[in-house]
């Protein structure tokens, strides 16, 4: 979702570039894991993190920083952050809708940028600060506050997406304009059609996170 | 409600709704977000042919594997595999990941058959048979003939008429929480589920049944779900599998599906496809309405659609053939019926308006059914609807919008839904000495805002903020509720809603009004005081106080009058396109709703603009593809299944057509009218854009380019 940020190269906190992606936190390992090569997977994840290889196969535990806290879980080298959030350690805000980093309802924050954890592996994010929503100010200054307020939800399973994908470009960008919050926000997907809502609660909570 | 409220605090306002906040912030637990302490994780084998035969399955190397705690076969050897997503087998395991490994291990061998996917396909003479049946032929059914009057003869008097083929393709629901649930025994004959369900009566009913077990052991939960669109109503294959996994390992096991198989298996709106000949007076005013129809629904029916549909036409025959495919069964979806019936029936009027060379807005006008209830209504939404879209300032006539290569156009559509109540629905309201005020129903809330709406009515009644009042339901075992489809659930609901509490209240009134030595009838309630003839002499708490140690619990029906039934409703759009490219860009989208009674005018319009954007995504991208050769689905997934993205939506403008007498009708759904003329009024813009029909729906640039170059084939662009 970062991609569509025309200020992605202009400061602030680095962005996810597909490269990176291809290279580090995503698809080569997973491919890797894929063909069998469990070894290759955790190169890739020891590149990212600049320490020397360690060969992991099968289930291994690790420990992630979780909206502050420390939890271990045991996965496999495939387990996708969002599987290990979700079904390991009932983290349960982010959802999973398409599974292949199509829709954004598993944005989470990694480093302070927002990823799809459904295609990001938990092994790579040891380490690494993961923010999700629950961890966000529910205040009349927060984003869920706006979401509340414009109705920007209704089933509400694509909410915490949004929610999660608006605050991270709040965070970077604080005055977006209309057509900058389209754009901050086309990763992200909602069937029942709340998009008139979140585009007033991004623009609402802009200006009330100014207020802070 | 007739008369009430006589002079509303809340009903009408715009009220955030309950548990927005819990969902904003990712607190709200869904059925798919539960897991109970030792819960096991279940997936599903599906058939990954369009047609085959179990020839022998064979679980044993899936049980070995690490993990796995339970295996069920569903198909047995000789089990016909009618689609893709075909239920075969499950396994429950202590990760996920374990399950899907030992999922690819089960041993299956198929006879793979020669199969249909496409309506084409199926219709062909000779093509392989999805059923056997004495009345299907060519896979196709043939419907009921409907005739009204002599249309054959009265076509052959009318001055002017039109033939036109249209078509609109199979979509999907594409729920965002997938399909499933979580089932955990509490004993062997005690069942307690968290269901992604829009009936959550309907799931315990159908489990109860399934297992053999009482109905009242079975508690299905629904405090969130995730988007049902009428495809979840049932417990279906893998609630029951799951439950089986539950009782086979003893432990809880956890089942929904992946995203392929929410599109290959769960559900689907059936396509519609039609040859309509129209025809009109010199001045407009139609005679007759001869039409071929079929469309599919995969390996079930479900496709028959209404027609002629809003417009008086006087005489009028069709028939409809319900075809079969080796494709998933259709299920309800918003509205079903409708968005078919208006695409096909409104490109019909326009194209005819065009050729009468009168504008399309008048023509439809001239044809609302004289005396109907409805025709005042759509005669002032249209009004409205035209005003605010500028249809006189900015309309062109078909084809004379420029020689640009972006050409702009409006059009629109009108359209009809039911969204009447039941009468069988119960509400409890109990009243506590604490002040806590608590709902009962099972009923649940599937985006709508129904959790809100009863707490907006209940404090509406009692004075207090709809926030004060604890709003549960979602849980089977509640006093019966409506399941949530058909835009019924609101008029089911709200009735028996107000008699609980104002049942609760009168109760309370008798026992408090002694201890203030008053009487009954002189007792009030507002702004969260209790008022005696008028003055306020105590809070809402201490009142309550005043009931000692019991609380007040009273059980509402439903009551004549207080809901009602049918809706119009207006849309219009305006649209540019690039007629070298095909790309239609939607500019802005009108949409007039009348619906009774509003009760909390924010989810209303949710609900309208969610139509609208539902109907934009079935207007312009949406389909789902199959491919002839293989039979399989090539879009199973989000990003080549297209739906609309923040940048794709235009400026929408909602207006609630609501007069006094229309709040004197009473309660009536919203969730499927807004949605079923937004693709009909967008078709009608591209077509008055690029002056030439695009006969297929979406309005993709293929679809668009195709429509132009047959059009240049023919010499008329």
């Amino acid at each position: 979702m970062r991609r569509h940020d025309p200020n992605n190269n202009n400061g602030g906190a680095p962005g996810h570039s597909r490269r990176d992606f291809l290279r580090g936190s995503g698809l080569a390992a997973a491919s890797a894991v894929l063909t069998g090569g469990a070894t290759a997977a955790v190169e890739e994840a020891g590149a990212v993190q600049e320490v020397g290889p360690k060969v992991v196969s099968s289930a291994v535990e690790i420990t992630l920083k979780v909206n502050g806290q420390e939890h271990k879980a045991t996965v496999e080298p495939r387990t996708t952050l969002l599987d290990t959030l979700r079904n390991r350690l009932d983290v349960t805000g982010p959802k999973r809708v398409c599974d292949r980093a199509s829709c954004g309802a598993c944005t989470t924050i990694v480093d302070g940028a927002p990823v799809y954890s459904c295609t990001t592996l938990a092994i790579t994010c040891q380490g690494k600060t993961i923010e999700t929503l629950e961890s966000f100010d529910v205040g009349e200054k927060g984003v869920p506050h706006a979401f509340h307020q414009n109705d920007a939800l209704m089933c509400g399973y694509c909410t915490p997406g949004f929610v999660t994908a608006c605050k991270a470009m709040l965070d970077k960008n604080p005055n977006p304009t209309l057509e900058e919050v389209r754009k901050g926000l086309d990763g992200n997907i909602c069937r029942c059609g709340t998009y008139i809502g979140v585009l007033q609660a991004a623009l609402n909570a802009a200006k009330a996170m100014k207020g802070a | 409600m007739a008369n009430w409220p006589a002079s509303p605090n809340l009903i009408g306002k715009s009220i955030p709704r309950l548990d927005g906040l819990l969902k904003a912030s990712g607190k709200a637990k869904y059925p798919s977000d539960v897991r109970p302490e030792g819960t096991l994780f279940g997936v599903m084998l599906y058939s990954p042919y369009a047609h085959a035969r179990v020839k022998s399955i064979d679980l044993s190397p899936a049980e070995t594997m690490p993990g796995v705690k339970a295996a069920i076969a569903i198909a047995k050897a000789g089990t016909p595999l009618r689609y893709q997503g075909d239920d075969i087998a499950a396994v429950a395991a202590e990760t996920e990941e374990q399950a899907r490994d030992a999922i690819r291990a089960i041993k299956v061998e198929y006879e793979v058959l020669p199969h249909v996917v496409t309506e084409h396909q199926a219709m062909a003479e000779g093509a392989p048979e999805v059923f056997k049946g004495s009345n299907i032929r060519n896979n196709s059914r043939k419907g009921r003939s409907q005739t009204k009057g002599n249309p054959e003869e009265a076509m052959s008097k009318a001055d002017v008429t039109i033939e036109g083929t249209y078509s609109l393709p199979v979509i999907t629901h594409v729920c965002l929480e997938p399909h499933g649930l979580t089932a955990k025994w509490e004993g062997p004959d005690k069942l307690t589920v968290w269901a992604s369900t829009q009936a959550v009566q309907v799931v315990a009913g159908e489990l109860a049944d399934a297992l053999d077990i009482p109905v009242a052991n079975v508690t299905v939960l629904t405090d969130y779900m995730g988007g049902g669109f009428g495809s979840k109503f049932s417990a279906d294959v893998w609630g029951r599998t799951a439950a089986e996994l539950a009782q086979k390992a003893g432990k809880p096991v956890k089942l929904f599906l992946d995203r392929a198989q929410e599109h290959l298996a769960a559900g689907n709106r059936p396509s519609a496809a039609g040859k309509i000949k129209l025809g009109a007076t010199r001045d407009g005013k139609l005679v007759a309405l001869i039409a071929t129809t079929h469309g599919t629904g995969g390996a079930r029916g479900g496709s028959l659609f209404p027609l002629p549909y809003v417009y008086d036409v006087a005489a009028s025959a069709r028939t409809h053939n319900e075809v079969f495919v080796n494709c998933g069964g259709a299920r309800a979806m918003r509205a079903p019926g409708h968005p078919q019936a208006c695409a096909l029936m409104e490109a019909a009027m326009d194209d005819l308006a065009d050729k009468l060379g009168i504008d399309p807005l008048e023509f439809r006008l001239k044809n609302l059914a004289p005396g109907d209830f409805h025709t005042p209504i759509y005669e002032g939404e249209v009004r409205q609807g035209a005003e605010l879209i500028g249809w006189r300032e900015k309309r062109k006539p078909r084809g004379q919008n420029g020689g640009g290569p972006v050409r702009h156009g409006l059009g629109m559509a009108l359209h009809q839904w039911g969204g009447g109540g039941t009468q069988d629905k119960k509400v409890s309201c109990t009243i506590n000495p604490d002040g806590s005020v608590e709902l009962k129903a099972a009923t649940q809330d599937i985006g709508t805002g129904a959790r809100t709406i009863l707490a907006v009515i209940a404090a509406e009644v009692l004075g207090l903020r709809p926030t004060d009042i604890i709003s549960n339901i979602g849980n089977s075992s509640f006093p019966p509720g409506q399941p949530s489809g058909g835009s019924t659930t609101s008029p089911s609901m709200a009735p028996p809603c107000l008699d609980a509490v104002t049942r609760a209240r009168d109760a309370m009134f008798k026992k408090v009004a002694p201890t203030v030595q008053a009487a009954a009838e002189d007792l009030e309630l507002r702004n969260g005081q209790l008022y005696v003839e008028g003055e306020p002499i105590m809070g809402w708490k201490e009142a309550c106080r005043k009931l000692g140690m019991a609380s007040i619990s009273e059980t509402g029906s439903a009551a004549d009058g207080l809901a009602s039934v049918g809706v119009g409703g207006c849309q219009f759009a305006e649209v540019t396109v690039d007629i070298e490219t095909g790309v239609v860009r939607v500019k802005k989208i009108v949409a007039i709703q009348d619906s009774g009674l509003i009760i909390d005018r924010l989810t209303w319009e949710s609900q309208v603009y969610g139509g609208v954007i539902m109907g934009l995504n079935y207007g312009l991208f949406e389909e789902r593809i199959m491919d002839p050769e293989t039979g399989v689905m090539l879009n199973p997934d989000l990003e080549f299944y297209k739906l609309a993205g923040a940048s794709d939506i235009p400026e929408i403008v909602v207006r609630a057509y609501d007069p006094p007498d229309q709040k004197a009708r009473g309660v009536i759904g919203v969730g499927e009218p807004p949605t079923i003329s937004t693709a009909a009024a967008i078709a009608n813009a591209v077509t008055n854009a690029i002056g030439v029909r695009v006969p297929e729906w979406p309005m993709t640039p293929r679809n668009v380019l195709n429509a132009l170059a047959t059009a240049s084939k023919e010499g008329k662009a």
